[in-house]
Formats: structure tokens, sequence, C-alpha cells
């Protein structure tokens, strides 16, 4: 190299060098910043919002098209849709993301998750957004909204809300000779199973879940079911009591004694749409994937009773971010408009099977229709009065869901005696309370 | 620029006259030495000091990751980890996968290297096959043995139905999710130590061999006391890599079983990550990480002070 380098010259590029790595390091010294992405030159000009959402195949197209619909409806904002997985996995990247400082303006959070972010005061109260009456918080089905109102302020607006529903073969029913309808209570299911499982391929009566598909939110159902609960309001765990331990006891042997069932390692619904077992417990955002895949007659029903009726409401709802700038939690505010509409609120239902979340869109021409022609949908829709939240355990609890769904795990897979197991989860779930006790108390 | 401003260093040198500026080169030495380094000093404290240096503060701390406040524990973090039994539990399925991993590199590793290391027609074709599945993504790689394992949909049923033998819920039992892991961790991280191990095979020189068949040794005495010692320092470099590398065996963890079925497959990191980021308790993860770094740390200096001894045959 013949090139003389001066040292002056060195110098200064090496310092430019620092101060670009500088630069770099500390990119987010005035404050926080939007994630990147990719918007479409259309969006030049527009107030751009960057939605994190948790809704894969079937349900992420719909998704995708309600928000092209808000981009295309006007001029001024355009909504980026960025898909995060799971409801957990999009609870750890906003999690993450707020330690960067690199924030989405909106995001969709589930029953369990909402929580913690509002315990960390990093949602926006909404109740001032709604004040124009557009749109109208009544609107929105009570218990629903109620869900996601704490200290007078609504935080979480119900969007993909749902509720465990029972799905059953009515092909294999038929077969079976039996009623084509759902079981009243776990007792009567356990007898159509001698009638179920002699059929061709052997199917299972009953599908369980893993922890990681939230069997601890259907199995939420069973312990109300059998007139238990997880919890009190004030974080006591009663999962160790005796109805709780009843309703484990009776997983266990419908598994392990009577091998009518089992737990699907993978996908309880795909189990179930592939004829592998003749009834199971899915959420209703479940009911368009299976009724689109299954090759048999899908029936659904409301959950079977034991002693009392019970069933959790569930799913998600959207959240804005407090560290959002103004004008862009207002631009994030008009999509939650948009999505409120009857129409919208009527296409993501009948498209995804999660609730309608308003009484204007029940009343609708458009889906009163609907129920018509899908009473599987309709079933759903009028399970969803009768259900109620979640005991604290599980929605408020750190590690709650996950706790209690690796105990189901133990009875489901490992034939662990359910007193055992419960009450092991029970010191776990005391001893993590203590986390948030104090955080929430008259909060929640 | 690095090479180029060494020259200029160099011309500079001669350039300066001798005695009276003495002292203002040396300084300029030391600031341009500071500006060479600066730049790699930088990035790696940003990135690999700062992090660890925060980490073993997290580890002291109880925080949930979104408050703004940590509050100070103390050594609380390790007590709790060590006193209860899951973290052992933990520590036993990790030594139980890296183990197994381990020895099966060494054994199948060496075994199909010595394979490969005679004239076979297509040989060549066969060692870009074991190889290939190293450069996979460890995701892809799940998602297919995942469909392999299903005892409902895959393939192992295929092949085993004929002959009457149904399957094992391979991911969905505490008994076989484990090795149906460290099966799928072979088939993809196998190739590398074929790979080593083909080279060393290929170091060994023929004389050995040929003196020792003329004295009347047999193929397994070749075995015994030729090509198993001539390889030592590479079945050392292979059992000491595979056991780094299979501790941070993430992704077939996180798509294949998630940790389950009752934590029959929480290995220490996917502990780290399920503390972390479902639990979100920050410290408690931090601490396991640090519990980690300084296992990793106990195996290097091992690494370092064993490979120095040499491990050779004399």
């Amino acid at each position: 190299m013949n090139r003389r380098i001066s040292r002056r010259n060195f110098l200064v590029v090496s310092g430019g060098t620092l101060v670009s790595l500088a630069a770099f390091g500390c990119g987010g010294a005035g404050g926080v910043q939007q994630p990147e992405g990719e918007a479409p030159e259309e969006a030049q000009g527009r107030t751009r919002v960057v939605f994190w959402t948790a809704f894969a195949e079937k349900n992420g197209e719909a998704m995708q098209k309600l928000v092209d619909d808000f981009n295309a409806s006007q001029e001024d904002i355009f909504i980026e849709n960025q898909f995060q997985g799971t409801y957990e996995e999009t609870a750890q990247k906003l999690a993450t993301s707020l330690a960067a400082q690199q924030v989405p303006d909106m995001a969709v959070l589930s029953e369990v998750t909402w929580n913690r972010f509002f315990l960390d005061d990093s949602l926006e109260p909404l109740t001032s957004y709604f004040e124009g009456g557009d749109p109208d918080p009544e609107d929105y089905v009570e218990s629903l909204i109620g869900e996601g109102t704490r200290e007078g302020e609504i935080w979480w607006v119900p969007f993909a809300r749902s509720t465990p529903l029972f799905y059953y073969n009515r092909d294999m029913f038929s077969a079976a000779g039996l009623p084509d309808r759902g079981p009243e209570t776990w007792d009567e299911l356990r007898e159509w199973g001698q009638d179920l499982i002699r059929l061709d391929g052997n199917p299972k009566v009953h599908a369980f879940t893993t922890a990681a598909k939230y069997n601890a939110w259907y199995f939420h159902g069973n312990v109300w079911q059998w007139g238990g609960n997880y919890s009190d309001e004030d974080f006591n765990a009663l999962i160790d009591e005796a109805p709780a331990i009843e309703a484990g006891e009776f997983a266990r042997r419908l598994i392990h004694e009577d091998e009518l069932a089992y737990m699907a390692s993978d996908d309880q619904a795909l189990d179930f749409a592939n004829g592998l077992a003749a009834t199971t417990m899915e959420s209703t955002g479940g009911l368009g994937g299976i009724t689109d895949s299954a090759q048999f007659e899908v029936g659904t029903a409301m959950l079977p009773e034991q002693r009392e009726f019970g069933c959790p409401t569930g799913g998600a709802g959207v959240a804005i971010l407090a560290a959002a700038p103004d004008d862009r939690k207002q631009a994030a505010f008009e999509f939650i408009k948009f999505a409120a509409r009857p129409e919208n609120v009527a296409f993501w239902s009948t498209t995804t099977g999660y609730m309608p979340v308003t009484k204007s869109a029940q009343e609708s021409s458009e889906m009163q229709s609907y129920f018509q022609e899908n009473p599987n949908f309709k079933v759903a829709v009028d399970q969803l009065p009768k259900t109620q939240p979640q005991d604290t355990a599980r929605t408020l609890i750190p590690n709650g869901d996950n706790t209690i769904g690796t105990g189901l795990e133990r009875i489901f897979v490992s034939n662990e005696p359910a007193e055992t197991v419960f009450g092991e989860v029970a010191q776990q779930l005391e001893t993590d309370a203590q986390e948030v006790k104090e955080q929430a108390a008259g909060r929640v | 620029m690095l090479v180029a401003s060494i020259a200029c260093v160099h011309v500079e040198k001669r350039k300066q006259s001798i005695g009276s500026a003495k002292k203002r080169r040396v300084e300029r030495q030391h600031l341009l030495f500071l500006a060479l380094i600066a730049p790699n000093f930088l990035l790696l404290g940003a990135f690999t000091y700062w992090p660890m240096i925060y980490q073993g503060y997290l580890s002291l701390t109880r925080w949930n990751m979104l408050a703004p406040q940590k509050t100070f524990v103390g050594f609380d973090n390790y007590t709790n980890l060590f006193s209860g039994s899951e973290f052992w539990g933990v520590l036993f399925k990790t030594f139980y996968f890296m183990g197994a991993v381990v020895l099966g590199s060494v054994v199948l590793g060496l075994a199909i290297a010595i394979l490969l290391n005679q004239r076979l027609r297509g040989r060549n074709f066969v060692r870009s096959v074991v190889f290939a599945p190293v450069i996979l993504s460890g995701a892809a790689v799940g998602l297919v043995w995942a469909y392999i394992f299903d005892p409902n949909y895959g393939l192992m049923r295929t092949f085993l139905e004929p002959f009457g033998v149904s399957s094992p819920d391979w991911l969905g039992s505490t008994q076989y999710a484990m090795p149906a892991l460290i099966i799928v961790y072979l088939w993809k991280s196998l190739g590398l130590s074929v790979v080593i191990y083909l080279a060393g095979l290929q170091n060994i020189s023929k004389d050995l061999y040929e003196a020792a068949r003329i004295d009347g040794a047999n193929k397994w005495v070749l075995f015994r006391h030729i090509t198993l010692p001539q390889l030592s320092p590479v079945t050392f470099f292979v059992v000491l890599t595979t056991f780094i590398n299979s501790f941070q065996a993430f992704d077939i963890i996180a798509v294949m079983t998630g940790g389950g079925p009752v934590n029959a497959t929480t290995t220490l990191i996917w502990y780290i990550y399920q503390e972390a980021f479902i639990a979100f308790r920050a410290g408690t993860a931090a601490a396991a990480a640090i519990v980690m770094f300084l296992l990793l740390l106990v195996i290097t200096v091992f690494q370092v002070r064993y490979a120095q001894r040499g491990v050779h045959y004399k």
C-alpha cells in the first residue's frame, strides 16, 4: 500500500467510527422509540401505528384483513400489523420492548398477560378516549368490558374474547347410538365412553391438553363444575381443597383407570379434527379452524356440568401502551373504534369464532343470519352470559397458569394423585402470590 | 485499515528525531494504541462484558422485568435455587442430556468416521449427507422430528406398524421425551464430530499401522493401540465442544417439547428462559444463568489446563 495515511486522517476516521458507534449504542437517548417495520409507499405521510398481534393461520389472515380494511378506510393513519407469536410470546416481547424502550403503540394481550402490564403501569387508561361516545362503552358485552375496567378506567378493550367450548364428533356419536348433544355431566360422558371407544379406529373419548395449550384455562371450568375454585380474591389458593381435588381425581381416573381419555401431547384440537378423540374442549376461537379441517360433522355444546355450571371467559383484548406519544395513541384508538363497528365485529367473529363483543353486532342482521346457519357458533354465544372471569390464581399470580398447568400434566401424564399434586401447586401459588399481593392490593 | 495504520506508525517512527521528542512520542503511541483497540473494546464491553456484569447484579435482585424498581435481595436467589429440589432436577436433566449427547458424539462420530475413512464408492456423497444436518436450522429440524415422532401421524408409526409395534408417544411421555431430544440433537450435530474425527484419522501416520502389522497385530489391536490413543487429542476436543454446545441446546427444546411434559425436558437453559420470560422472575433467571456461566467456566478452565499438559500419545 503506497498511499500514506497520516495520523491525523487515521484519528479522524477512528474518532468518527467511535462517535457513530456511540450514537448506535445510545440510539434511544431521546426516550421511547417505535419498533421498525416495513410500511408500504401509500403509508408515507400518515401516522404510523405499530400494532403487535398474536393470531396465526386463519385468524391471522382475518386480523390482517381487518387492518388492511382500516388502512383503506382513511388517509391519515397507517396501522402496521406485526405478528408476534402466541399470547405468551407477545407478552414476552412486550416486556423486553419496554425494558429496551422500543415499544409498540398498541398490542393484543390475553386475559392473563394484560394484568401484569396493568399492574406495572405500562397501559394507557382509555376512558377519556371513549368520551365522544364512539364507540359507546356500554355497547360492549357488559361482563367483557367489565373485565378490562379497573379503578374506574377502561384499560383493556374486548376484541378476541373467547370461552372454552365442548366439541364432539357427531358422526361418532351417531355411530355409537348416542344422542346428538354434548353430555350433561362428566359422569354421563364417562358412561358414553364405553360405546365410543369400541368404534372403528378406537378413538379416545376425550382429549385433554398440555400446559402450553392452556390446560389450566379449560380445567378452570372443571374445578368450578365440581364446586371448587383455584383461589379466592385475596390470592389464597383453594386448589388443594376437596372439590378441586375431586375434579382432578375424576380426570386422572378417566385417563389412567378407565382409559377413556388422554392428554394430546401436541394439540387437542388437531387430534379431535383428525378423529383421534370423540370429544374435547377448545376455545371458541378454534371453531373456524376445526370446522374447516374436520372430515366429519362437528358438534358443539356448552361445557358439561357436574354439580353446577362453570365456564371461564378468556381470549384477548386490545390495549394501548402508555409509552406511546399522544398522536399515536389517538391514532391507535381510531382502530379500536373501527374494530367496534358492528360490521367489523361481525366479520371478525364469524371468521374466527371469537365472541361478538358488542351488543350492536350481536343484534345485527348479519350476525343473526350467521347464527341461523351456524348453530355450533350460536351455542358459544348462548353460553357467554353464563361465563365468569377467572380466579386470581391464573390471571394475577405470577406464573400461575404454568404452575397449575404443569400440575395438571402430572395428573394427566404421570398418573400422580390429585391431592399430592394440588397440594404442591397450592404451596407454589401462595409463595408466588407474595410477589404480587402488595402491588395488586386495592387495584384489582 | 488496521494494517495501514500500523505501517503508518512504523513510517512515522522512523521519521522521528531521536531524543527530544521521545516522551511525546511515547504518549502519542499510547493514544494510538487506545484508538486502535477502542472500537473492539467498546463493542466487547457493550455486548459481552456489560451484560455479564449486569446479569451478576440482576441475580442479586428480585425484579419482574417491568417494575421500575428492582429489590435487592442479596444471595436469596441462589439459596432458593439450591435449597429446592426443582433446580437439582434441572441440573440432573441437563447433565443427562449432555452426557448422552457427548457419549453418542464420540462413539457414533468415531464409528462413522472410521467407516467413511475406508475406500468406499460414493464416500464423498455419504460424507456430505452425514454433515448436512449440521447446517440446518434447529427449529426446522425440530419441526420435522416432531412429525416423525408423532404417535398418530408420524413416520415412526408408519415404520413400526408392519412389525405390530405401536410407536410410543415420544414427546408426550416423561420417559421418552428426553431420549427423543437426544436422538434429534445427535442426528443434527453428529456430522461435526465425524468431520473432526475424519481429519484426525487422516493425520495418523500410516507407518505406525504398517509396523504393527509386521509385528502381527490384528485389526482390533490396531484400533485399540494405535487409532484410539492417536486420536485422544481429537476425542478430547470433540468431548469439550459437544459438551459446551449441548449445554446451550435451546431451539429443539423450544420447538419440540417446551420443557415438558411435566418439566421432563427442562434443562438449565430452558429453565433460565422459563424463569425469565414465562414467570418473569429476572432475578432467579439471572442467578441460574450465573450458575450456568460458572459451570461452563469450570469446563473451559479444565480444557485449557488439560490441553496444555497435552493429551498425546507418547
